[in-house]
């Protein structure tokens, strides 16, 4: 292949000059002429039967123009998977935060004034809020059709694990529990919604699933979906929340009903109660390997709370249930997973969709039964990892496999065997790996893949249509950089659109990791399209063979004559005179080569490519707080081919760091079934103060289903890194953490236990 | 009830009539357009809403309108001026930006820093922007670029 020219460098995202001077608009900067303001009213209780709800002094307040409950939406139930939704409450508020009714005023004072007068007659009813209680015989019903308040039941069982446990030489078996955190992101939740002329529905959302989600409200407004356009701003993170939640339906339903645009955002208070956080998961593992440190068998139990409906809650729990099973040569492994609903907000999607809980508590085995074994965590790691052109125990086509360098080139980076011999008291190292997806076929039933629109204009400027989602992550100029390369032009003149759904593909949008693979194979595949109608032309200017015709740099040339060349404008130029002004439109699709999984064995390749890493942390513990420092970080991605090598690094640091606040800090803590922590004073995430030296390695094994080789890395940033900052502190103290966050008091308790 | 007032921001002077429980941010977003200036948690804690006044960088949130009469007040909006800043170019080529939604703060802070203290070490860099979340970059990027911008390490 001939050397790469865009693809594969670093460059600075396409869009970073203007955010940096303030230029940007983000989704919630829009304004619209008549455009109101949207307040929410929501139950201070966890559990209520919502007897009465009075409206009419509200209505009367100057300056309101819609004030909207369940009456006023098409009362049916819709879920972006399970259909436990309502748009308001209907007969019961199942959670505090659950919406009871909303306003729209000409600002917020007014809208904020109206909702003090909207009267609610409750009776409140006993109320859950940890899911292994609400499993058990008595505990209050969230949904009265769902007993024990189990939504999904998950298993899977490959091999025979009761035997291979029982002929183990160490067998390790332990209960873990991590804990519901917020994704944080700094651009609260929310949305603009119109009702434009003809009645169609125009939101404006900072969205990772424009498309996705436009198909579970067209159920709830009880439209077809053509009625309604999803436009996507910029907007300020994601992490997984931002996919779908009533406060974009509550926009539309104020917008239908005043007439006029509302604007709808979350307060940050409100985003805690009602976002969207990490599924909490009780995780029971029993691991087993034989004396050679082979892996024999594995068991696992999970309960996960799915909070008051579920968003994608049985989706993790299942992910969590069996992803990892393809990080090592497993041959036997079992798991159950139980999606248990409570009387707090629903959780949902956030970076890591369940490996990252999963990984957490799998890698942490595996460093108790290295200790057991007395074996070198990373020679665990190496004797155990899949390897290129493997098939995992549940028919995952791992093609390309960086797992093995990503071990010894982080170990040898931090230096691990060095550290791990110089016991210093107080002091450890701890490392951890990961395997995931590069998109997921069991998340969608009816199709995953990529589809991309290069429009070439006469002027030679190139536009990239695609129906993913920038979150930040700079997947607008991943495909910009892929979308040059192809074409052989200088990157300036590539631009990408904002997504529209009424222009753009049909993308699934951006999660399980699949935005560089299937988008960018999506508008690979259009600007190879493209090229080859400009190819055309280009040969006719040059007298030439279209087969014959190279671009690089901004010119087409014959291939092996470079002299006979034509600047690519020209071409473009020539190409829009010849088609009386239409420009160039390379339209194209990737589908992969997955399937959806067998119901009942869950065997089947779900991913065309695999992410691994292997991530080091090293500690040290204060032994008079308990508190732990994180002193270094060192981390290897399997990323298939970066892309832009500055932007993956990018996402390994923020990655890192997010795992580094959910290992140390980070606890969202419920009280009488209230949340009491909705803020960033007693919700804590890192600060500049708090983050160690992180060291990124990029392992590049080029995967042969990713665009230019191009795996993904989102996810895979985060998934190792609590089970590596939790093995350094046990190689510290011997102190083996099991929930999530680390309590600093338990440390020190442990500490003195161990000094007495 | 709305009081009239001035307020002097980005070298322009504005008359206004406010209501005395608004808050800068919000009369600087709503009222003269300049949505740079962003609201993340509106109670002081994330930084995004960061402004100068007088020099020095404080959260907008908390500070009513009426307040921030008499004071100088920079927005993001002027940190460039026919050219970006090397603070902006920076930020831009070493990555130190993924969403963007901090970055109006932090720049300011950083900006601010370097016009007190042109050669900052890292641990001062660190401490200036301890006030500025960041969810996106883990931070070590952002500090990268500032360092790149202190006096001696200029190209």
């Amino acid at each position: 292949m001939d050397e790469l020219k865009i693809v594969g460098k670093s460059v600075p995202q396409l869009d970073a000059l203007e955010k940096a001077m303030g230029k940007t608009r983000f989704v919630s900067d829009l304004v619209l002429p008549n455009m109101l303001h949207g307040k929410i009213l929501r139950s201070p209780h966890p559990h209520a039967r919502i007897l009465h709800i009075d409206t009419s002094r509200a209505e009367r307040v100057r300056g309101v123009k819609a004030v909207a409950t369940y009456s006023d939406t098409p009362g049916i139930k819709y879920g972006p998977r399970t259909e436990d939704w309502t748009i308001f409450a209907a007969d019961k508020a199942r959670f505090c935060g659950d919406e009871i009714a909303a306003v729209a005023a000409v600002d917020e004072d007014t809208a904020e004034e109206a909702l003090e007068l909207i009267r609610v007659e409750y009776e409140p009813l006993p109320f859950v809020v940890d899911p292994v209680e609400a499993m058990r015989e008595g505990a209050p019903l969230v949904h009265e059709d769902k007993p024990g308040n189990v939504a999904f039941e998950f298993k899977v069982e490959v091999g025979d694990v009761d035997r291979a446990l029982a002929d183990s030489h160490v067998v390790y078996e332990d209960r873990y529990y991590t804990n519901q955190v917020h994704q944080a992101y700094l651009e609260p939740m929310g949305a603009v919604a119109e009702v434009d002329a003809s009645g169609r529905f125009l939101l404006w959302v900072g969205t990772q699933i424009p498309n996705m989600m436009r198909m579970t409200y067209a159920k709830a407004l009880n439209v077809s979906a053509d009625r309604i356009r999803v436009m996507v701003p910029d907007y300020g993170g994601a992490f997984g929340a931002k996919m779908e939640n009533n406060v974009h339906l509550l926009a539309a339903i104020l917008a239908k009903k005043a007439g006029k645009p509302v604007r709808l955002f979350y307060d940050r208070h409100e985003d805690f109660i009602a976002g969207n956080p990490r599924v909490p998961m009780y995780i029971e593992i029993k691991l087993g390997a034989d004396r050679d440190g082979i892996l024999t068998g594995k068991d696992v139990r999970i309960v996960g709370g799915a909070g008051a409906r579920v968003v994608y809650a049985h989706a993790i729990v299942s992910t969590a249930c069996y992803r990892v099973d393809s990080l090592y040569r497993f041959k036997n492994v079992r798991s159950k997973g139980y999606t248990v609903y409570t009387n707090t907000v629903p959780t949902s999607c956030f970076r890591g969709f369940g490996n990252s809980q999963m990984t957490f508590v799998l890698e942490s085995a595996l460093d108790m039964i290295a200790d057991q074994l007395g074996m070198d965590p990373v020679e665990l790691r190496i004797k155990n990892g899949i390897g290129p052109n493997e098939v995992s125990v549940h028919g995952w086509e791992i093609k390309s496999c960086g797992l093995k360098e990503c071990v010894l080139r982080a170990a040898e980076a931090a230096n691990w065997r060095e550290k791990r011999q110089k016991k210093q008291p107080l002091r450890g190292i701890g490392l951890s790996c990961c395997n995931h997806v590069s998109g997921n076929r069991a998340f969608v039933k009816e199709f995953d893949g990529g589809a991309g629109i290069v429009r070439v204009g006469r002027d030679g400027r190139i536009t990239v249509y695609h129906g993913e989602s920038d979150m930040g992550q700079g997947q607008k100029t991943t495909f910009a950089q892929i979308v040059a390369e192809r074409l052989g032009v200088p990157l300036e003149t590539v631009c990408v659109a904002p997504v529209d759904t009424d222009i753009s593909p049909f993308g699934m949008g951006s999660f399980a990791t699949r935005g560089t693979l299937m988008g960018g194979n999506g508008v690979l595949a259009a600007a190879d399209d493209a090229f080859k109608q400009l190819a055309k032309v280009a040969a006719d200017l040059l007298e030439a063979d279209p087969e014959d015709m190279v671009c690089r740099e901004g010119s087409f040339f014959v291939s092996g004559s470079p002299q006979k060349s034509m600047p690519f404008q020209k071409v473009a130029d020539q190409a829009a005179i010849l088609r009386s002004g239409a420009p160039v439109v390379g339209n194209g699709f990737y589908t992969p080569p997955t399937v959806l999984p067998d119901p009942n064995t869950k065997y089947g390749n779900i991913s065309p490519a695999y992410p691994f890493a292997c991530q080091i942390a090293e500690v040290e513990v204060d032994p008079d707080t308990g508190q732990v420092n994180v002193l270094d970080f060192t981390a290897a991605h399997d990323v298939g081919r970066a892309i832009n090598p500055l932007a993956t690094d990018g996402q390994i640091q923020g990655g890192v760091v997010q795992g580094l606040g959910w290992t140390l800090m980070e606890n969202m803590v419920t009280e009488n079934g209230k949340i009491a922590n909705p803020d960033f004073l007693d919700y804590v995430i890192p600060t500049a103060m708090d983050v160690p030296p992180i060291k990124s390695i990029l392992v590049e094994p080029v995967d042969p289903n990713g665009p230019y080789g191009a795996k993904g890395i989102g996810e895979p940033a985060l998934n190792p890194s609590m089970s590596a900052i939790t093995n350094a502190i046990f190689d510290a103290t011997g102190i083996r953490v099991k929930n999530l966050p680390v309590s600093p008091e338990k440390i020190l308790e442990e500490l003195k236990r161990r000094k007495a | 009830m709305k009081i009239p007032m001035t307020l002097v921001v980005n070298g322009e002077d504005f008359s206004l009539e406010v209501a005395p429980n608004r808050t800068l941010v919000d009369v600087l977003r709503e009222d003269l357009g300049l949505i740079g200036t962003k609201k993340g948690c509106g109670a002081g804690k994330c930084g995004s809403c960061t402004v100068l006044m007088n020099g020095r960088p404080v959260n907008s949130c908390l500070i009513l309108a009426v307040q921030a009469e008499g004071a100088q007040i920079l927005t993001i909006e002027s940190v460039a001026d026919k050219d970006p800043h090397p603070l902006q170019i920076a930020f831009a080529e070493k990555g130190a930006i993924q969403c963007g939604y901090c970055t109006p703060g932090m720049v300011l802070t950083a900006k601010a820093l370097l016009d007190e203290n042109p050669s900052p070490d890292e641990g001062k860099i660190k401490e200036a922007i301890a006030g500025n979340l960041c969810r996106c970059t883990g931070y070590n990027k952002i500090v990268e670029a500032i360092m790149a911008c202190a006096s001696g390490n200029r190209e």
